[in-house]
């Protein structure tokens, strides 16, 4: 049953993909995204679900384990995907593609995004490390096409840069495999020895300069992919030239689910390395925190604003799993889960704000509330929850990773890290009451369309963030954590 | 393998940064691929299974990877010398440089061939360099492939070598990525009437 469910989860979205490539009228593509959004997150959802609840042992079949920490990512990543299907028709209908030929623009997105869906949910589930590195990489040819979707000038510089600098740290990371796949394979092994079991067992008998050099290796081309700072220079443009749903996907689905596979790698080698995998995340995370909180501070453009935020969030999530202790975990799970619908609804915010003043692609927002009641409440939560505002879960998820470096005795890199969060709270705070709150310029705007949709994504997405919220007094020392530690500790 | 052997391969990556016609850039890239290709055949020789494999996959490094690019240059006719890349000296001082220090940093590499983890790290190193300072889109494809190379190079000398399987689905994604690369030369050359990338200077903070 679960296998059937499984094949349905991976299966929905590539047949997607071709049923939506084919050249159906508008209404019938919108209509028949809806269903497919569906079916796809209910699928991955209920592989999920079933994970979460039964004890024991990972489901595992030939090609395919998850345990709690793929459960967490793949629900993740079913509800982004699901708002981004959703939320694509909208942005279709304002924005003409100048990077496929008209007519075949809209198939060549849906198709495309589906594609990328597929990757990614694939991504959480597959239980090789070879494989999943060639998921990255097809996530990479699939979302390069959609960032470049408009065909702009920006649009292009962004996903060339995009397609070139992850690619290049993803042949870094390549060659980690090789290193990896050499230390452990005996002669004439297969494929499978790259197994995370396989690897997990194997790790305590590989050299400890091997397992340095494969762990370097593969955690600094991987960082490329998770924008970790120094080799985020694409994400601050991609995520900010992409599609809104197309951003959202990336930044709270695609930097998470790859940061998944670093975390593997380093707990997988950990026996080996002696903490050196750890250590260099750490330092991804300080370097990423402070690369982004400088930017949070100035008056940018919306999506870009979002988007170095995200670089500051994987900097939380590096430092979290670096930490490797069980209260930092319950941060990282609840951070991973908070950051993905706050992110998610503020890149939604702009596909209306856009549409009624294209302006603010390239300018900060000013006096939102007094031209779209539905905008300027999404980016309240949204901002609200990214800074980590209580009662976000950010707030909480924060904390718990700061408590967790301190249980872990890395003093000094908590101390650095609170400092930073802490300035990181005060710019966002600072462009939410300037974009939002303070007044605009007297001129009139345009109306901003779809705001009552706005407001409902509004209200789910912000119960969503409370009952996250709620969970934080269950999570530490839950079964949740205490698998996910089994995995990954 | 011969050093003579190791040594072309990395001389063929230098002259991938200096040379300024861009399908003399790729002729040199085919060259290095075939000549890894042969290398792969030779390792094979008396698996039959295994020599199909490394033909298969040198006709796809040494011809059609090549050949895609190609396309796209014919594709995309430069007017003029791309402005951003005269200055040969430099490019070929930082592409020595950045392969010296990588050669003195890195740590041995578990291969089966010692003399062949340098050359490993020089085709890796080499293809990020021309990434860096190529401006033209093919080039920078270029690049991405040269380091592949390496990668390819360092599954070549494991002992037992890389799983088959794994090798063919490297060469699928490699056809999907430089896919993908072609249709961007394509769109950058048509949007700014040349495809150096040293025009893409939108998005600065």
């Amino acid at each position: 049953m679960t296998e059937v469910l499984l094949v349905a989860m991976l299966a929905s979205p590539v047949i997607g993909a071709g049923l939506l490539a084919l050249p159906l009228s508008a209404r019938a593509s919108r209509r028949l995204n809806a269903v497919l959004a569906v079916a796809v997150a209910a699928a991955s959802g209920a592989v999920a679900v079933v994970e979460l609840t039964q004890i024991g042992e990972p489901l595992r079949g030939s090609w395919y384990a998850i345990d709690p920490a793929g459960a967490v990512f793949l629900l993740v990543i079913a509800a982004v995907g699901l708002m981004s299907a959703l939320a694509s028709p909208a942005y279709l209908t304002g924005d003409a593609s100048g990077f496929f030929a008209g007519r075949r623009a809209r198939s060549a997105y849906y198709a495309a995004l589906y594609l990328f869906w597929a990757a990614l949910l694939a991504l959480a589930a597959v239980d090789n490390l070879a494989v999943a590195w060639l998921l990255v990489e097809a996530t990479t040819a699939a979302s390069a096409l959609l960032v470049a979707f408009s065909g702009r000038a920006q649009a292009l510089e962004a996903g060339w840069k995009y397609l070139v600098l992850t690619t290049l740290g993803l042949a870094v990371a390549l060659l980690g495999i090789i290193v990896l796949y050499a230390g452990i394979a005996e002669d004439g092994a297969s494929i499978a020895a790259l197994d995370w079991a396989r690897v997990h067992a194997a790790a305590a008998g590989i050299d400890h300069t091997t397992a340095v050099a494969a762990v370097v290796l593969l955690l600094g081309g991987l960082a490329a992919k998770v924008g970790w700072a120094p080799v985020h220079n694409w994400l601050p443009d991609a995520h900010s030239e992409a599609p809104p749903p197309v951003s959202a996907l990336l930044s709270a689905a695609l930097l998470p689910t790859v940061m998944l596979i670093a975390w593997r790698v380093e707990a997988a080698l950990r026996p080996a390395t002696g903490g050196a995998g750890s250590g260099l995340l750490l330092g991804f995370g300080l370097l990423s925190l402070a690369v982004a909180i400088p930017f949070l501070w100035r008056a940018l453009p919306l999506k870009r604003l979002l988007a170095y935020s995200s670089l500051e969030h994987m900097g939380i999530l590096a430092l979290g799993i670096g930490f490797v202790h069980p209260i930092a975990t319950a941060g990282v799970v609840l951070h991973v889960a908070g950051h993905a619908l706050a992110k998610s609804l503020g890149f939604y915010a702009t596909i209306s704000l856009l549409r009624a003043d294209p302006r603010l692609a390239r300018r900060a927002p000013r006096g939102l509330v007094a031209t779209s009641r539905g905008a300027a409440g999404a980016l309240t939560v949204s901002l609200g929850s990214l800074s980590g505002l209580p009662p976000s879960p950010l707030f909480f998820s924060e904390v718990l990773i700061l408590l967790g470096g301190l249980a872990a005795g890395e003093t000094a890199v908590v101390v650095v890290a609170a400092v930073m969060l802490g300035l990181g709270f005060l710019g966002l705070a600072h462009a939410l009451i300037e974009g939002v709150v303070t007044d605009a310029p007297s001129r009139r705007r345009p109306a901003v369309p779809g705001e009552r949709r706005l407001k409902l994504l509004t209200a789910v997405v912000a119960g969503g963030l409370l009952g996250l919220s709620a969970t934080v007094w269950a999570l530490p020392g839950s079964r949740l954590i205490a698998d996910l530690m089994g995995v990954l500790g | 393998m011969s050093p003579e052997v190791l040594w072309a391969l990395v001389a063929l990556g230098f002259a991938v940064v200096a040379v300024r016609r861009r399908t003399l850039g790729i002729a040199l890239l085919a060259g290095q691929s075939l000549l890894l290709g042969a290398l792969a055949i030779a390792h094979a020789e008396g698996a039959p299974g295994e020599l199909a494999l490394a033909v298969v996959i040198l006709l796809a490094r040494g011809v059609v990877l090549p050949g895609l690019l190609l396309w796209v240059v014919r594709g995309t006719r430069e007017p003029r010398r791309v402005a951003s890349e005269r200055f040969v000296l430099h490019r070929l001082v930082v592409a020595v440089g950045a392969v010296a220090v990588a050669a003195a940093l890195v740590p041995a590499l578990p291969l089966d061939d010692p003399g062949a983890e340098h050359v490993v790290i020089a085709l890796l190193v080499q293809g990020i360099v021309i990434a860096a300072v190529r401006r033209a889109v093919v080039f920078q494809a270029v690049g991405f492939l040269v380091a592949e190379n390496g990668v390819y190079l360092a599954g070549l000398t494991v002992a037992g070598g890389v799983p088959g399987a794994l090798e063919l689905a490297l060469l699928f994604d490699l056809l999907a990525v430089l896919a993908v690369a072609a249709a961007f030369g394509s769109r950058i050359h048509e949007r700014f009437g040349s495809s150096d990338t040293g025009l893409l200077r939108g998005l600065r903070d």
